[in-house]
Order: C-alpha cells, then sequence, then structure tokens
C-alpha cells in the first residue's frame, strides 16, 4: 500500500476500506475479539450518543452531546477491557456467546487528508441468544481510518448512531 | 368510577418469617393488572429532576406505570405533569422526548393544550360543537399530587396518597447523603439509557434494593477486568456494612466506615482527589453518620426507582407487561464538581451500568432467566427463596449509632427484599386509587 493515500485511486481505496470493514465483521461475528482489539488504534474514541424524538426546534438536536450520557464513551483501554471481560467465562450475558452477523454498507469515504481517511457507513446487525432471544442493531458509523503497516487500517475515531430511542435489546454487550 | 372490585388478598403469597415468595406474582397477568392499579397509580413515581427542566416552558415526557405522561414547567415557573392524552380520543398531545414548548396540539384532531394542562382551543368549537363542550373540564388530566425532594420530582395519581414527606419517609433523611451532601445538590446530565429487559419489573427493584450477594459471582468479570465498583471492597462475602430499612419498602446497603481514613481507603484511585475535597463539607452538613460511616452503595425507593449513589447513577423500572421492562437511567454529579471529575463520573458510570454497561448486561440477564423460571406451572410451586439473615437482624440498631434509623441487618441479608414484597402486599390489599375527575 502506498503511504500517500492521496496517489491511490478512488476505486482502490474504496476497495481498500470495505476489505477492511469485512475483514472487523468477521473478527467479530467469529469472537476473535483480540484480533478486532489489533484493528483499533491506541488513541481511539469510541463513542455512541443517545438519540432521542424531537419535534419543531428541537428537530436537529436528537443526539446528545460530548459531555452528555452516551450509550458508549470509550476508548482503547476500557475496549480492550470490555474484550477482557469476555474472555473471563463468567460474562455470563454472552455465555454462550450471541451469535451475531455484522452486515456493513453504504461505505462512502466523505474526506482524506494524510494518512487519514473519514467513511461514513449503514450496518445492520442480527444477533441471535441461547434459545429464543433476537436482536436487529440498524444504524450509522462514521469512522476515522488512519493507514497502518500492519493491518491496512486502524480505527481512530468511530461515532455509532443506533436508530433505536427506547432499544429494544436487552444491553448494547456486542460491538459495533 | 373507577373499578372498585374487591381485590383478593394477597398476603399469603409472601412469607415473611421464612422468607418464601410465591412465583405467581412474577408471572400472573392479573396481578399485573392489579399492580397497575393498586401500586402504579396510587404510590408516589419519580419522574424527573427539576435540573432537566430549567427554563419556563421546558417539558420532558415520562410514564407512570404504562401511563404516559408529560412533565412540564409552566411561564409561572410551576413544574406540572398530565397524562399525555387528548381528551379527544386520546392521542398522544406530545409525541418529543423533550424540549421546549407552551402549547401541545393533538395530531388527530387539533385540540390544543397549554404546558399547563388547560384546553385552549378546538377546532370547529363554535362550527362543529355548537359551544357546547365544556372546555374547563377537557383539559389535559393532571395528577393527583406533585411535589419534589430536593429536586427529585414524584407525582401520584392518588388523591389519597400521603404526601410525599410521608411517603419517603426516614428514606429522605438518607437520600440526603445524595442529594445534600454539597451545597447546591445534584444535577442530572442531558441524556437517558432507555432499553427493554423481557422480564418481571420486581426483579430488578429487588437487586438494587438489597442483593449485595450477588456481586462476586454475577459480577466478578467485570471486576476483574478493569471495571472496578466503588465503594472498594474487600473480596468475598465478609466485609463491613449494613443493609438499612427505611420502612414504606424503601431501602439501601451501605458500607461502614470507621472513620475518614477509611472513607478514603474505599474511594477509587481516580476519584481519590475528589473525595479529599468534598469529605469536609459533606461531613459538617451531614454529621458523623450519614457524612462519615455510612457509604451507600445501592437502594431502591418503592416501587420502582433505583439507585448506585456513588456511581452517581439513577433509574426508573418502568412495567411493560408481567414479562417486560423498560429502563431509564440517567447519570447525576455533584453540581459543585468541577469539568474533570463530571467526566469521570460519566464515563465510569456508562461503562459500568445502563445499555453497555459491563455490570448491568450479566444483572439483566439474571432477571431475564428468573422471569423464565416463574412462567412453568411446576415451577411455580417452589417458593422465590429470601430467607438470609431471616432471625438476624440487628434488635437496636441504635446500637450502632445513636442516629441509626429504621431496621437495619448486617450487609448480607436480605431484609430490604423481604421488606419491599411485604409493601407490596400490603399495596396490593389496600384502598383502591383515587383519580380526581375521572369520567368512568
Amino acid at each position: 500500500m502506498s503511504t500517500d493515500i492521496r496517489a491511490i485511486s478512488d476505486i482502490d481505496l474504496w476497495f481498500s476500506i470495505t476489505q477492511f470493514y469485512s475483514r472487523e465483521a468477521r473478527y467479530l461475528d467469529d469472537l476473535e475479539f483480540d484480533k478486532w482489539v489489533g484493528l483499533l488504534a491506541e488513541d481511539l474514541r469510541y463513542w455512541m450518543p443517545i438519540v432521542s424524538n424531537r419535534i419543531g426546534r428541537g428537530i436537529g438536536s436528537e443526539l446528545t452531546e460530548r459531555g452528555h450520557l452516551a450509550h458508549f464513551e470509550d476508548d482503547y483501554v476500557s475496549m480492550s477491557n470490555r474484550v477482557k471481560r469476555l474472555a473471563t467465562g463468567r460474562a455470563w450475558a454472552e455465555t454462550p456467546p450471541g451469535r451475531t452477523n455484522h452486515m456493513v454498507s453504504n461505505v462512502e469515504i466523505v474526506g482524506k487528508e494524510n494518512k487519514m481517511v473519514q467513511v461514513t457507513s449503514k450496518f445492520l446487525i442480527y444477533r441471535s441468544h441461547m434459545e429464543t432471544d433476537q436482536e436487529v442493531f440498524s444504524g450509522t458509523r462514521k469512522d476515522v481510518l488512519r493507514e497502518d503497516a500492519d493491518t491496512t487500517w486502524k480505527v481512530a475515531d468511530r461515532t455509532i448512531v443506533l436508530d433505536h430511542a427506547v432499544l429494544m435489546q436487552k444491553s448494547l454487550g456486542i460491538f459495533f | 368510577m373507577l373499578d372498585k372490585g374487591v381485590h383478593p388478598h394477597f398476603d399469603h403469597l409472601i412469607d415473611l418469617t421464612k422468607g418464601e415468595i410465591n412465583r405467581k406474582i412474577f408471572s400472573d397477568p392479573e396481578i399485573y393488572q392489579t399492580e397497575l392499579k393498586q401500586i402504579f397509580a396510587r404510590c408516589w413515581l419519580f419522574l424527573g429532576h427539576t435540573s432537566q427542566l430549567p427554563n419556563e416552558n421546558d417539558f420532558f415526557t415520562a410514564y407512570m406505570g404504562e401511563d404516559p405522561v408529560i412533565v412540564t414547567r409552566h411561564s409561572d415557573g410551576k413544574i406540572g405533569a398530565f397524562l399525555n392524552m387528548c381528551r379527544h380520543r386520546g392521542n398522544r398531545v406530545c409525541r418529543a422526548d423533550s424540549g421546549n414548548q407552551r402549547m401541545f396540539t393533538c395530531p388527530f384532531h387539533g385540540w390544543t393544550f397549554a404546558n399547563n394542562g388547560n384546553l385552549k382551543t378546538v377546532p370547529g368549537f363554535k362550527q362543529c360543537y355548537h359551544e357546547e363542550l365544556d372546555m374547563e373540564s377537557h383539559g389535559l388530566v393532571p395528577v393527583a399530587k406533585i411535589d419534589n425532594y430536593k429536586g427529585m420530582i414524584f407525582a401520584t395519581f392518588d388523591a389519597k396518597a400521603p404526601s410525599l414527606e410521608d411517603f419517603l419517609g426516614d428514606m429522605a433523611w438518607y437520600l440526603d447523603m445524595m442529594l445534600d451532601r454539597r451545597e447546591g445538590g445534584i444535577e442530572v446530565l442531558p441524556g437517558t439509557h432507555k432499553w427493554r429487559i423481557k422480564c418481571n419489573w420486581k426483579f430488578p427493584v429487588d437487586n438494587f434494593i438489597g442483593d449485595s450477594y450477588h456481586g462476586p459471582v454475577s459480577h466478578g468479570s467485570a471486576w476483574e477486568s478493569g471495571f472496578e465498583g466503588m465503594p472498594r471492597r474487600k473480596k468475598g462475602y465478609g466485609y463491613e456494612g449494613f443493609q438499612i430499612n427505611a420502612g414504606n419498602g424503601h431501602g439501601f446497603g451501605a458500607r461502614w466506615a470507621e472513620n475518614e481514613e477509611q472513607v478514603y481507603e474505599m474511594a477509587l484511585p481516580e476519584f481519590l482527589d475528589y473525595e479529599h475535597d468534598r469529605f469536609p463539607e459533606t461531613h459538617s452538613r451531614l454529621g458523623d453518620l450519614r457524612g462519615m460511616h455510612l457509604s451507600p452503595m445501592h437502594g431502591s425507593i418503592f416501587p420502582n426507582f433505583s439507585m448506585l449513589w456513588q456511581s452517581g447513577n439513577i433509574r426508573v423500572w418502568h412495567p411493560r407487561g408481567v414479562s417486560e421492562t423498560e429502563g431509564w437511567s440517567w447519570c447525576f454529579v455533584d453540581k459543585k464538581a468541577a469539568p474533570d471529575h463530571r467526566d469521570m463520573v460519566r464515563i465510569h458510570d456508562l461503562q459500568r451500568h445502563g445499555t453497555s454497561g459491563t455490570w448491568e448486561q450479566d444483572d439483566v440477564d439474571n432477571w431475564v432467566q428468573s422471569t423464565k423460571s416463574s412462567k412453568g406451572y411446576v415451577g411455580r410451586q417452589f417458593a422465590q427463596n429470601l430467607s438470609m439473615g431471616v432471625a438476624h437482624e440487628i434488635e437496636d440498631p441504635k446500637t450502632i449509632h445513636p442516629d441509626m434509623r429504621g431496621r437495619v441487618a448486617g450487609f448480607q441479608n436480605e431484609i430490604n427484599q423481604r421488606q419491599l414484597y411485604a409493601q407490596w402486599a400490603k399495596m396490593m390489599n389496600g384502598d383502591t386509587p383515587d383519580v380526581p375527575g375521572a369520567t368512568v
């Protein structure tokens, strides 16, 4: 891979990112969480604000802001710890683990600068747990990816917006 | 008139001497319907905090049982709560979760209500209604009583309910450890976790009011992986502390600090500076027992409010049918806390509690499993066991400290759960609610 992403054609760049996202999704679905953490930058910001219903003058302020409560407000250490928890064998909500399929689509490169790209994408995640529990998560990711010699990309900044105002899922025990 | 049917007696479902609960109360749809009437239409229910309505005409929506309500600050500054239900066809007049509005217009036919509940305009009042509709009696249905304790807004639909002060009783005095430990009290951060759990609403209330026993097993994975809770404690079951039952079904569990040094020993390293900063003020405001000895951890206010005092977390468990609950969870901080401490509390809270909480996830799974076990006929023939320490209450709590109030037991004792269900039976057996102005 070239060290100057500006030199890569858009189609090659797009291909590289969609391949990265497919690999990331596969790690999560195959419960290879250590490999997944390997795709996160050490200065990671991982944030999922809360969406609520607004009307009238409130339209446009549906999401909580920085400094407000969020579903996730994590960094590399806390995400690594969340993964460590799953490996203890006593993270009961994931024992046995749920079966997920992370589908990532509508991948759009919205900016590039030096070794960074800004990418928006949509996700649809299906989770089946225990006997009959079924959960669907849908939403948008806004990423800043940083070029990386080992893993092609690393996630440096991820904002996740779930569509659900009241989550119909019993918890957010999976990763996005 | 409301349905004033004779209620079956519920005492036989709760055996306080054995500490046994009939599992039927977690799975019977008829019992659930009676709860909506006898508990959720009668008790004071938590709606939110005054810091969520800082300005005139601010509002947020909430629930009282399964009934949706709008909580408003009128232009005269007064806080009110009303059924979010048009008096015409019953549609919701407010579809937002929060905002700032003087008026609420029903999307169906356009009846428009002011934020003090008054019906202001009805399209076709003259042409269609011949000016015969009584506007005055068709305002939004107000709660029977609304009040706040140090910013915590509660309301009830029962005109016969005692005052909020009497309802909270000694719990208000203990709540000061959260609400009044620093000048200015607390504020609730914007943002509410809302999520559905396939469990009966009583399981989480029971868990929060007194189950300090589940921690090492249920939360061992989180504790070991860097998500320590606070106050920090020794491993195992033997640590010092008490379960305190404040009466009326309210209670909490607290660790015990012998002296100021032990207060700091219990603090998480990242909170240590703040604990040093706030301790002298708390101690002088609240005295030895509430300002030093007691480090409260978990608690519930009957029927469906719970808190994790030092994690900065409060929540409500809204019933959604006999086997489903909607959790609403908020983060609070001392109003006086500096921005860096607020950040630490918020992050501490959300990484442990609420939707993605590393503690909460495993709790939720427990409540779902307990609910499932209440469904089978044979399983229901075997009691839910709350017998821990049934004969081991502390006879005279004043021997622990002269200021101690309520009934007290050791930290590992199911006294608070037993008293929760005792209050449940009392409310279920009791008088029916008197909803003012009810027309059927």
